[in-house]
């Protein structure tokens, strides 16, 4: 229990008394503890100037007076030279045997130095333990220990060993292994026990629990004990006229404890308690805390030992947490090279991230992940709802002023509004993949809270004190104040895994920029078949023209100067030529009119429709014979976006093909309309422009519906030219400009039951579907519209 | 007759200049046709030097100039033509197999008075020609206008 680890020196209690603790200045508390005595020695002379009041022989015997005076039976145990470096720590120097008025009685000596004094402290020899403890009766344990340590697999597994040969040496119920995290929050990592005390396996400490000045002792002096918690605090006592301030303690062996410790040690029913830091690189990384229920001396030697045993273990420590690291960057190198080859599979390589959630997942070690960019949001594993993700996406992009990488284990801490779903996403770790469209991969971690798992049971250390001691200096008491640290938090995203996403985020961008150049290098090629294309048609336009034009021509002037010199069928065979090299010209025309659709730029305006047709449906009918009867209904069509150039030529090719594939009707009706609704099938596009769908309907010879593919086709025809006249380039053209338009084009039909051919154009925003009358113009004759 | 002005004929494809005879001679003009077979002929006839120094004074009622010539190009000897404040005031018809919109867009940008898309047609060729002769701007098409291009409601 942290009675212990924050314990020797502090009190340890919840926080109203660590806050009194944070400037109560502890190392310097005047008292010792009863289980030895102190003296402080002026240099050069060796004169006591300082001393416990439970001096053998009484404090006015030696107070003032050189010390092998008051001592002779220290006499030449210091070395000469008292000008020996100040060193951290009390260092054991010997056992020694002191004649008191009780008789002569062992004590084992140690030595630091405080400032200008010299600090001896005597404890006195537990006299059983004596024979057990020497280094020779140790040292098979010890050495067993240290091949144990390098056979450890994991930090983990160090730790127990270390629990258990702690216990061992000191006798002492319980050894719990307290771990600090990086911000001082402590777990309870490794235990071994009688089953005497509690177990307290994976409980949690508020940083709190053991303030900063705590620690910095703790990391200075290595190792404090209390044999008894219901001991009576012995004052140090100086000569009047020396210096005023209290001596320093904080090297001291014997110093005494807050009284509040002491008040939760007998809470706990632990009467006797010892912890030794754990220091890993110079920094406390941890506290080995020992526990007894009864009052429990531990020998210097065996102390020694334990102190020994841990910087052993520490060493072990540092080594394996570094060797854990190396391994899990490798863990995550290989993640990251196998979502590196899923991406550079995928044609969108984000979609390399979507298909391989738990790669993605296990990259940076969270329970859920996003893909954002700022039309799709795809989400893994556990994480807020989408909408939720969305607004980080927002704050993402805006606030933190378009970060390469945002980490945080307290998002709420930066963005308030994730107190919300702190249980998916307490932590957040963010990279950017385009800083051009504002793409991100987001990962989550949940509330760190939720993530504990018990190995004991708290609760059942809340028996009540019998003595009516107060209920909050408990261990469940510091879990509760560390739920509620910790609130809002997740675990902290380690070193391998931030840095693993950062070059996560280097690829990515490698990719994408790699995926612009070839984008670029494409659309410099395009640009040059275009330009090839233009040249190609050009020179057709001039020099594919004139040969038709010339064949036309002097065969006209033959048919009209020598025509009369001709036989009937010489005639035939001009007229034959006139014709063949006439259609071959217009192909040529109608060819060349295709490419330029797709050159030119669009220019697309608001136009109301109904308009356009009308125009071309007087245009178109001006070409049809006197005698037929064609029925038009045109629908309300309502405005459209597109350009009119092109869009006449649709509306032209469409109308003049219904009229021609229906005059073997009696009566021709031919519908012209707008759909409601989105085309089937089509989703909105990237600028949320909406599509209408607009129709040609007529009941002429119609098409068999296994040929459909072909109808949009350059020169593709479902019809025998002595059927039909045409060059098969009129659908082709009309789908083409559609498709310019952003639109789609799909024909129905049934042979001998009339055609529906339908496109789709973008219409202006905002104007509603003006599909509700439909006007009928009855039928008439095409010569009145002449 | 002595005071009817010339029509000049740019062309250099032997095809077409039969041809374009044939139909200025159905038209029975009496204009003189002069005919020259590139464009830096035609700009020596339009500047009276060279081989056409003691030409008639008299410059032609219309020229008639195909788009592509050797030498010097019919977009190059019209913007001789329009640049050039002496002859800037003769008609000229761009005559040509071009349907190239950027030839249109040029031409009328260099201030042509008409561009005719040769058809293929013969007949449509004749009825051209003939009107030509006697009046430039019959079968002209007009500057392309893109854009805007909606009907007025009806």
């Amino acid at each position: 229990m942290e009675a212990d680890s924050r314990g020797l020196d502090t009190g340890s209690a919840p926080a109203e008394v660590l806050t009194v603790c944070d400037r109560e200045p502890i190392h310097r508390l005047g008292t010792l503890q009863p289980h030895g005595f102190l003296l402080a020695l002026r240099d050069p002379d060796g004169r006591i100037v300082q001393a416990s009041a439970n001096v053998p022989g009484g404090i006015e015997a030696c107070l003032g007076r050189p010390c092998d005076v008051a001592f002779p039976d220290l006499e030449g145990l210091f070395p000469a030279d008292s000008a020996e470096p100040e060193r951290d720590g009390a260092q054991y120097l010997r056992t020694v045997s002191l004649s008191t008025p009780e008789g002569p009685l062992a004590y084992d000596l140690a030595i630091h130095r405080s400032g200008a004094l010299t600090i001896l402290e005597f404890e006195a020899v537990a006299s059983v333990f004596a024979s057990n403890h020497s280094l020779d009766a140790l040292y098979p344990r010890l050495s067993r220990f240290v091949e144990g340590l390098h056979e450890a697999a994991s930090v983990a597994e160090l730790c127990h060993l270390v629990a258990v040969d702690i216990r061992h040496i000191t006798g002492f119920d319980r050894t719990l292994v307290y771990r600090f995290d990086r911000d001082w929050h402590g777990t309870v990592i490794a235990e071994d026990g009688n089953g005497a005390l509690p177990s307290y396996l994976d409980l949690r400490f508020p940083a709190t629990d053991i303030p900063a000045q705590a620690r910095e002792l703790y990391r200075r002096n290595r190792l404090r004990i209390i044999p008894d918690a219901g001991y009576r605090p012995v004052p140090i006592l100086r000569e009047p006229g020396e210096d005023a301030e209290p001596l320093d303690l904080s090297q001291s062996i014997l110093r005494s404890v807050s009284p509040v410790h002491v008040e939760y040690m007998r809470n706990m029913g632990t009467m006797a308690s010892m912890s030794v830091s754990i220091l890993v690189d110079g920094a406390l990384w941890g506290l080995i805390s020992c526990h007894n229920a009864a009052p429990r001396r531990v020998p210097l030697q065996a102390r020694n030992a334990c102190d020994f045993l841990t910087r052993i273990f520490a060493l072990q420590l540092a080594a394996k947490e570094r060797g854990a690291e190396a391994e899990q960057r490798l863990r995550l190198g290989a993640i990251q090279a196998r979502l590196l080859g899923f991406m550079a599979e995928e044609e969108n390589f984000l979609d390399g991230l979507l298909k391989h959630s738990d790669d993605v997942l296990a990259l940076a070690g969270a329970s859920g992940a996003a893909v954002i960019t700022s039309d799709t949001c795809r989400l893994l594993g556990t994480t807020p709802r989408d909408v939720e993700v969305r607004g980080i996406y927002q704050w993402l992009s805006s606030g933190p002023g378009g970060a390469d990488l945002v980490a945080t284990d307290a998002l709420s801490e930066v963005y308030p509004p994730a107190r919300a779903f702190a249980e998916q996403a307490s932590g957040l770790l963010a990279i950017s993949i385009s800083q051009k469209y504002a793409s991100y991969v987001l990962w989550f971690r949940p509330e760190v809270v939720r993530t504990v798992k018990w190995g004991g049971d708290p609760t059942k250390a809340a028996t009540p004190d019998p003595a009516g001691g107060p209920e909050r200096l408990h261990p469940r008491q510091s879990f509760e104040i560390w739920k509620e640290t910790l609130q809002n938090r997740s675990l902290p995203w380690s070193r391998a895994e931030i840095e693993s996403v950062k070059d996560l985020r280097a690829s990515v961008l490698g990719i994408v920029l790699r995926r612009a150049e070839e984008l670029a290098s494409l659309s410099e090629e395009l640009q040059r078949s275009n330009k090839e294309l233009e040249a190609f048609s050009y020179s057709v336009s001039h020099d594919l023209r004139a040969p038709f034009r010339h064949i036309v021509g002097y065969a006209e002037l033959l048919r009209s100067r020598e025509g009369s010199r001709l036989s009937d069928k010489g005639r035939h065979y001009i007229n034959t030529i006139v014709e063949a090299a006439f259609s071959a010209g217009t192909l040529v025309d109608n060819l060349l009119r295709f490419s330029q659709m797709g050159r030119n730029a669009l220019n697309p305006v608001a136009g109301d429709l109904n308009a356009l047709v009308e125009e071309v449906r007087r245009s178109v009918m001006r070409e049809v014979p006197p005698e037929r009867t064609i029925r038009w209904t045109i629908g309300s069509l309502g405005k459209v976006n597109a350009d009119p150039v092109m869009l006449r030529l649709v509306i032209e090719n469409l109308l003049s093909n219904a009229v021609k594939y229906s005059r073997d009707r009696a009566e021709a009706v031919i519908e012209v309309g707008r759909l409601d609704g989105r085309s089937p099938g089509q989703a909105p596009d990237g600028d949320g422009a909406e599509q209408a769908v607009f129709f040609v309907r007529d009941n002429g010879v119609g098409f068999d519906m296994a040929y459909v593919d072909k109808l949009f086709g350059v020169f593709q025809r479902l019809h025998r030219v002595e059927e039909f006249e045409g060059t098969g380039i009129g659908l082709a053209n009309v789908r083409r400009i559609v498709e310019r338009h952003g639109g789609r084009t799909w024909a129905e039909g049934a042979i001998g039951a009339g055609a529906t051919f339908y496109f789709t154009l973008p219409t202006p925003t905002a104007v509603p579907n003006p599909n509700a009358a439909t006007r009928t113009r009855s039928p008439r004759n095409p010569r009145d519209a002449r | 007759m002595p005071d009817l002005k010339p029509i000049l004929l740019v062309e250099d494809n032997p095809n077409d200049i039969e041809l374009t005879l044939a139909a200025l001679e159905k038209s029975q003009l009496a204009n003189e046709i002069v005919i020259c077979r590139d464009g830096a002929e035609a700009l020596d006839f339009l500047h009276r030097r060279g081989l056409f120094k003691d030409r008639d004074a008299r410059d032609p009622a219309v020229v008639l100039l195909d788009l592509k010539l050797p030498k010097v190009d019919g977009l190059e000897v019209l913007a001789q033509v329009k640049g050039n404040l002496r002859t800037r005031a003769i008609p000229v018809v761009m005559l040509t197999s071009s349907r190239e919109e950027t030839d249109l867009v040029r031409s009328y940008d260099l201030g042509v008075n008409a561009f005719v898309v040769k058809p293929v047609g013969f007949t449509e060729f004749f009825e051209a020609i003939q009107d030509l002769g006697v009046f430039w701007a019959v079968l002209n098409e007009p500057p392309p206008h893109r854009g805007g291009g909606w009907p007025s409601n009806t």
